[in-house]
């Protein structure tokens, strides 16, 4: 199984970072004003927004491949949560677009959203 | 094909890529998903910002958008942040064209902290070489650039179309490099490495690019040329921001299925 690539400094991600935790939780209203709840999926899913700058060029181009030998959100690898370490195994590209800028010589940006998926 | 400025440069920074997929992805009632790619949809896209640009140089960037009459017509265009040699860091890969006698042994550590290293060993009696014959512009100006190095002092030859470098590698990791053009009646240029009889060095990072000088190492897989590629709109508009000084955008569009 792939795993979402590291800078050469070993780090995955870089400040700011963002994460996210999702639930799928259902509620029936009733016509006297109460309501029910109910959970819709087994557990939450968690999002991670990595955004990326001053990356050399080697650096970029490795962002790059990760998203070409995944086709976009279709593949899918092994996520390390930067946050507390924790591994997730099944998580894709949240988006079909990747955008590399090359602001000037060891300086690329980029941004990457990891989604981790129900299984 | 797309001109190069007078630097050898293909773009100046800011440069800008966008790498766009599509994935066709169907959402079950439980949240799972089932997902088909579509790889003849994806497209890539440039955005080349030039400044500084003299009057023939822009005249040259409005000729050549003349001729492709805008988005009309395709032309090759060669990555300039990329690495255009293909496997990069796999030579026993069929891009490769392998002299009979050379033995090729991977995952040899490498100056970047990995094993992506290639010991290469030549047991013939007379030079044998290691190269990629790319389908690109022989006119533009190239640059080679590969780290190696060898238990005892050996040479080894960059080769660049008709140029050839010979280096000296030592024990410790170098990178070495050559630039120049291909052969100017040519439709493609060769890039590659050629060592003497009995040679035996350690490479990594085999790099050609579209430009004088190297920049840092990028691992390729796919190479770095699209052939009949497009400009994204129909019209060019430059502004004149001084005398002799103009600056511009262009757009380029490489999508697979076409």
């Amino acid at each position: 199984m792939a795993t979402f690539p590291k800078l050469k400094t070993h780090a995955v991600a870089q400040y700011p970072a963002s994460r996210a935790l999702r639930y799928q939780n259902q509620t029936v209203r009733f016509l006297d004003g109460t309501g029910q709840r109910y959970r819709d999926a087994s557990g939450p899913l968690h999002r991670w927004v990595i955004r990326l700058s001053e990356l050399d060029e080697g650096e970029l181009a490795e962002m790059e491949g990760f998203f070409l030998s995944n086709e976009g959100q279709f593949g899918s690898f092994v996520f390390v949560d930067p946050w507390d370490g924790a591994s997730y195994p099944n998580c894709s590209l949240g988006s079909d677009e990747l955008d590399l800028t090359a602001v000037e010589e060891m300086q690329g940006q980029t941004s990457l959203t990891v989604v981790e998926n129900r299984t | 094909m797309f001109p190069q400025l007078p630097t050898g440069a293909l773009s100046q920074f800011p440069l800008r890529k966008r790498r766009l997929a599509r994935t066709v992805l169907n959402t079950t009632a439980d949240g799972r998903t089932i997902k088909l790619p579509d790889i003849a949809a994806q497209t890539t896209e440039w955005q080349l910002q030039y400044a500084g640009l003299s009057d023939a140089e822009v005249a040259t960037l409005a000729g050549f958008f003349a001729g492709m009459e805008g988005s009309l017509n395709g032309f090759t265009f060669l990555d300039p942040n990329g690495n255009l040699l293909a496997w990069s860091d796999d030579p026993s890969q069929v891009e490769w064209q392998k002299a009979p006698f050379l033995t090729l042994t991977g995952g040899g550590a490498d100056p970047a902290g990995g094993t992506c290293a290639w010991h290469i060993v030549n047991s013939g009696a007379g030079g044998q070489s290691l190269s990629q014959t790319l389908n690109a512009p022989a006119v533009y100006i190239y640059c080679l650039s590969a780290f190696a190095r060898a238990a005892q002092p050996t040479e080894m030859t960059l080769l660049l179309g008709s140029f050839r470098a010979t280096c000296m590698l030592g024990t410790d990791w170098n990178r070495f490099m050559i630039a120049g053009t291909g052969d100017a009646e040519a439709a493609s240029v060769s890039f590659g490495i050629e060592l003497p009889a009995g040679a035996a060095i350690d490479l990594y990072g085999p790099q050609a690019e579209p430009q004088a000088s190297p920049s840092a190492y990028k691992t390729s897989t796919t190479g770095g040329i699209y052939e009949n590629a497009h400009f994204r709109e129909d019209a060019f508009t430059y502004t004149s921001t001084g005398v002799n000084r103009n600056s511009t955008t262009v757009n380029i569009q490489y999508a697979n299925h076409l």
